[in-house]
C-alpha cells in the first residue's frame, strides 16, 4: 500500500473522526464567529459520523474574517482568485499550519512525483510570487508545489507569453531526466498549449509529468474535456504522464490528486462527502451532489469542514484498480450562480468598466 | 446599443425625431385606448402572475378611477404634462418599468425607455407584447413618442439621454442611483429615484394563533406571494417579521406558522436553487457571529434568523430568496422604534387602522412609506416611496 492512500475506510473514519472532532472543539474555543455559528444554529455535541461533522460554506471565508489564532501569529494570508471585483476569501496561517499544509502536500504527491526533487517547469509567470506575505490562490500553488522541483524555470513572461527559446534550452539541459511541469488548467490549455498550436510549435518535452489544477470552467466553455485535455498535450508536447488534482486555497495541502486511473483520491488526513444539493443531506455513493471537503490540517482557521459550490460524485472506496485506497471521486464543476430577481442590482452600473 | 422601438437602428435620429413631437394632455384619449388595449393582451399572460397584476392594474374601471381623482384634484388648474421622461428600468422587477412608462404616458409625457440589457424570459414576453400593440395603426401617435432600447453602461450614452430629458427615473437601488446622480440632468429636468429599500411584515401573534383555519391558510397563501413571487428581492418583499404580543402566544404561533408555511411552500413545487440554497446557508452563519443574533435555523424552503433587534447594517446583509429575520415586540407601538430610514413597507395582520396610525406617528426615522395588509406588499400604486409619479410627471401653471 502506498503512503498516504494506505488506510482503509473503518481506520479511517476513526482516525478523522477523532481529529476532526478535536478541531471543532479548538475552533469553537478559539474563533469566536464559529462558536457563535455552532452555537446558534442548533448547538454541538461531537460527531459520531463524518455525516455529523458540523460544516461550514466555503464562501463565509468571503464574507468574515475567520482565525482561531491570535493575529500577531499570523504568518501567512492565502486568498483565493476571485474574478475582479468580486470578494476573495482570506485564510489566515500560523506557522504550525502553514508547515502542516507544506509537509501534507509533499506526501500527498509522493506516491506520483517519487522522492526526489525533479527538474522544474512552471507554466505561468515569476511575478505571482512577488508578495512574499499575502499569497494568491496561483502563488500559494506554485509555492507548494515548488517544493517538488529543482532548477525553476517559469516558462512564461510577464506578458503571459511564452520564452520559447529559454524552454527549448532548459528541456535540452535536462535531456533524460523526469521533468516535473505545473501550471493552472486553463493557463497550460491558453497559454501555452493554443499559443504552441498558433505558431505550429511541436516540443518534445521528454520524460516529464505535468501536475495541474484550478478548476476546468474555461475549458468546458470551449468543450474541452479531461480526455482532449490529455491527448492534445501528448500529440504536441509528448507528455504522457498528466495528473488533474481538486483543492482550494481554504484547504490548502490536503490536495485531492489524480491517481493512474484518472480518479481523483481522498489521501488519509482528508476526506469529502456529497451532499444533495438542495437539502444539503447526505448522498449515497455514485449520486451527484455538492461535495464537502474535511480536512485534518487547518488548525489557524475553522476551515477543517467545508461545503464547496462545486458538484461532484464519488465513484467508489478502497477499491480503485491503481492501488490507492481512500474514496475517489470526480468534479463535474461549480453550481450555477444566482440570478435572483429583484429591484437591486439593475443597471449594474459599477461592475463593468469602460464606455460601453 | 439596440432600439427594440422605433424600428430603427439609427439612435441618435430616432432621439431627434422623438423632439418632434407634441405632448399631449393628461389622460389623452389616444393614451386611454393604447393602455386599453396593452392591458388586455397583459392580463392573459397566465404564466407570469406579476404580468397579469400590472394588466388588471391598467384595466378600463381602475385607469377611469385615476383619471376621476385626477380632474378632481386638478378641477380650475393648470396642470400640463412637463415633456420628456427618461427611464432607467430594473433589471429584474420586470414589470415595474412599464408602471412608471404608463403613469408617464397618462400624464401626457414622451417616453424614453431603458431596458436592461440582461437576456430576460419575461421582459421579452412583455417587450414583444408592447411592440405589438405598438405597431397598430391605431396607436400610431403613442408610437411616435416612445423609444425602448438597451445599452451597455455607457456614461456618454447616459449623459444624452439625460440632457434630453425633462424628467429621469432612476429605478435600480443605491449603486445605480449614485452612478447615474453623477451623470448631469439638464437644468430644468426634475428627478425621481428609487434606491435600495427593505420591508418587514408585523403580525399580531394572538390574531394569527385565532384565525379561522380558511382565514390562516389565506394569510399564508399571501405572504407567500409577497414574499417569493420576486424571490425576496423585490423592495416591498417582507424581510423581517415582528411578531407582537406575549412570549408565550408567540413562541406557539411561530411553531405553527413555519410549519404551516413550509407545507405552502411545497405544495407550490417552486423550484430550489443550490447557489440560493448555499448563499442562504452562508449569510445565516454570518450574521450568527453578530451580537443582536439569537438562532439560525436553515431549513429547504426557507430559513430564519431571530435577533434580539435588527440594526441597519444586518438589513443590508439580507440575501434574498426565501430568508426570514425574525424578532418580537409587546406590541406594535414598539415597533416604531425598531425603523430606520430604509424601511418602506409594512405588511400587517391583526392591528386595526387607528393602531397602524398611531405607529406611524411615532416612527421617528425616515422609514415607512406604505402600510398594507399582507398580501398587498407587492402592489404598485401611483404613489411609490413617498413620491406621486402623476405629480412628478406634470407642472402646474399658475395664473393670476
Amino acid at each position: 500500500m502506498m503512503y498516504p492512500y494506505d488506510l482503509a475506510k473503518q481506520e479511517k473514519e476513526r482516525f478523522l473522526l477523532q481529529q476532526l472532532n478535536e478541531l471543532t472543539d479548538c475552533h469553537v474555543e478559539y474563533c469566536s464567529e464559529y462558536r457563535s455559528m455552532v452555537e446558534k444554529s442548533g448547538g454541538f455535541t461531537q460527531a459520531e459520523t463524518l455525516e455529523e461533522l458540523p460544516f461550514i460554506p466555503v464562501q463565509l471565508f468571503k464574507m468574515m474574517d475567520l482565525l482561531s489564532i491570535p493575529r500577531e501569529d499570523v504568518v501567512k494570508v492565502l486568498t483565493s482568485s476571485g474574478t475582479t471585483g468580486q470578494q476573495v476569501s482570506k485564510i489566515y496561517l500560523d506557522r504550525e499550519t502553514a508547515v502542516s499544509q507544506t509537509h501534507a502536500l509533499v506526501e500527498v504527491m509522493k506516491p506520483v512525483l517519487g522522492g526526489k526533487r525533479l527538474p522544474m517547469v512552471i507554466l505561468d509567470t515569476k511575478s505571482v510570487l512577488k508578495d512574499r506575505t499575502s499569497f494568491s490562490a496561483r502563488g500559494a500553488g506554485i509555492l507548494g508545489f515548488s517544493n517538488f522541483g529543482r532548477k525553476h524555470f517559469y516558462a512564461l513572461n510577464e506578458d503571459m507569453t511564452v520564452d520559447w527559446d529559454g524552454l527549448r534550452h532548459y528541456l535540452d539541459e535536462h535531456r533524460g531526466s523526469t521533468i516535473l511541469l505545473f501550471g493552472f488548467t486553463f493557463m497550460v490549455w491558453e497559454y501555452f498549449y493554443q499559443e504552441a498550436e498558433k505558431q505550429n510549435i511541436q516540443l518534445d518535452m521528454g520524460e516529464s509529468i505535468l501536475i495541474h489544477g484550478g478548476g476546468w470552467k474555461k475549458l468546458q466553455d470551449e468543450a474541452v474535456d479531461a480526455d482532449i485535455f490529455k491527448r492534445e498535450l501528448k500529440e504536441r508536447f509528448g507528455i504522457r504522464r498528466v495528473h488533474n488534482y481538486y483543492g482550494m486555497v481554504e484547504q490548502v495541502g490536503s490536495i485531492f490528486v489524480e491517481c493512474e486511473q484518472g480518479h481523483l483520491h481522498t489521501p488519509n488526513y482528508a476526506d469529502v462527502l456529497i451532499r444533495d444539493a438542495i437539502t444539503f443531506g447526505p448522498l449515497p455513493m455514485g449520486e451527484q451532489g455538492l461535495i464537502q471537503v474535511m480536512s485534518v490540517l487547518p488548525k489557524s482557521y475553522p476551515g477543517h469542514s467545508l461545503l464547496t459550490e462545486d458538484l461532484g460524485t464519488i465513484l467508489g472506496e478502497d477499491n480503485c484498480s491503481c492501488g490507492w485506497k481512500g474514496k475517489y471521486f470526480t468534479v463535474a464543476g461549480r453550481i450555477p450562480k444566482a440570478e435572483l430577481r429583484g429591484c437591486s442590482d439593475t443597471f449594474a452600473f459599477d461592475r463593468k468598466e469602460g464606455n460601453g | 446599443m439596440r432600439v427594440f422601438w422605433p424600428k430603427s437602428q439609427n439612435w441618435r435620429e430616432v432621439i431627434f425625431d422623438l423632439r418632434k413631437q407634441e405632448t399631449l394632455t393628461p389622460f389623452h384619449p389616444e393614451v386611454l385606448s393604447f393602455v386599453q388595449a396593452l392591458s388586455m393582451r397583459l392580463v392573459r399572460m397566465r404564466a407570469y402572475p406579476e404580468v397579469v397584476a400590472l394588466g388588471y392594474w391598467l384595466r378600463r374601471a381602475h385607469i377611469h378611477e385615476m383619471k376621476e381623482a385626477w380632474l378632481e384634484e386638478t378641477k380650475n388648474r393648470f396642470v400640463k404634462s412637463r415633456g420628456t421622461v427618461f427611464h432607467l428600468a430594473p433589471s429584474n422587477v420586470d414589470t415595474i418599468f412599464i408602471y412608471s412608462w404608463m403613469l408617464s404616458l397618462l400624464a401626457g409625457n414622451r417616453n424614453i425607455i431603458r431596458v436592461s440589457g440582461k437576456e430576460q424570459l419575461q421582459t421579452n414576453a412583455l417587450l414583444s407584447v408592447i411592440i405589438d400593440v405598438l405597431q397598430e395603426a391605431e396607436h400610431t401617435t403613442i408610437a411616435e413618442r416612445t423609444i425602448v432600447l438597451t445599452y451597455d453602461h455607457s456614461e456618454q450614452v447616459t449623459a444624452f439621454l439625460s440632457s434630453e430629458c425633462h424628467t429621469r427615473v432612476v429605478w435600480g437601488g443605491d449603486e445605480t442611483v449614485n452612478a447615474i446622480r453623477r451623470i448631469q440632468l439638464a437644468p430644468i429636468a426634475n428627478e425621481l429615484v428609487f434606491p435600495d429599500r427593505f420591508s418587514l411584515a408585523v403580525l399580531n401573534a394572538e390574531a394569527v394563533l385565532h384565525a379561522k383555519s380558511e382565514e390562516k391558510e389565506q394569510l399564508l397563501q399571501r405572504f407567500y406571494n409577497d414574499s417569493f413571487w420576486f424571490d425576496q428581492m423585490a423592495c416591498s418583499s417582507p424581510r423581517l417579521i415582528v411578531w407582537t404580543g406575549s412570549n408565550e402566544v408567540i413562541e406557539a404561533v411561530q411553531i405553527e406558522f413555519w410549519s404551516l408555511f413550509d407545507q405552502v411552500i411545497r405544495a407550490k413545487e417552486a423550484e430550489l436553487m443550490s447557489a440560493i440554497q448555499v448563499q442562504k446557508f452562508a449569510t445565516g452563519l454570518a450574521l450568527a457571529a453578530e451580537v443582536e443574533t439569537k438562532e439560525f435555523k436553515h431549513g429547504t424552503t426557507f430559513s430564519r434568523v431571530s435577533f434580539e433587534r435588527v440594526p441597519a447594517n444586518v438589513r443590508e446583509r439580507h440575501c434574498g430568496g426565501g430568508l426570514f429575520f425574525e424578532c418580537k415586540a409587546t406590541e406594535l407601538a414598539g415597533v416604531s422604534t425598531m425603523i430606520v430610514d430604509k424601511d418602506q413597507t409594512v405588511s400587517y395582520f391583526g392591528f386595526s387602522k387607528e393602531e397602524l396610525g398611531a405607529f406611524v406617528e411615532q416612527v421617528p426615522t425616515r422609514g415607512i412609506d406604505r402600510i398594507v395588509p399582507v398580501g398587498q406588499a407587492l402592489d404598485f400604486d401611483g404613489v411609490w416611496d413617498g413620491q406621486s409619479f402623476l405629480k412628478s410627471f406634470t407642472r402646474e401653471v399658475v395664473i393670476l
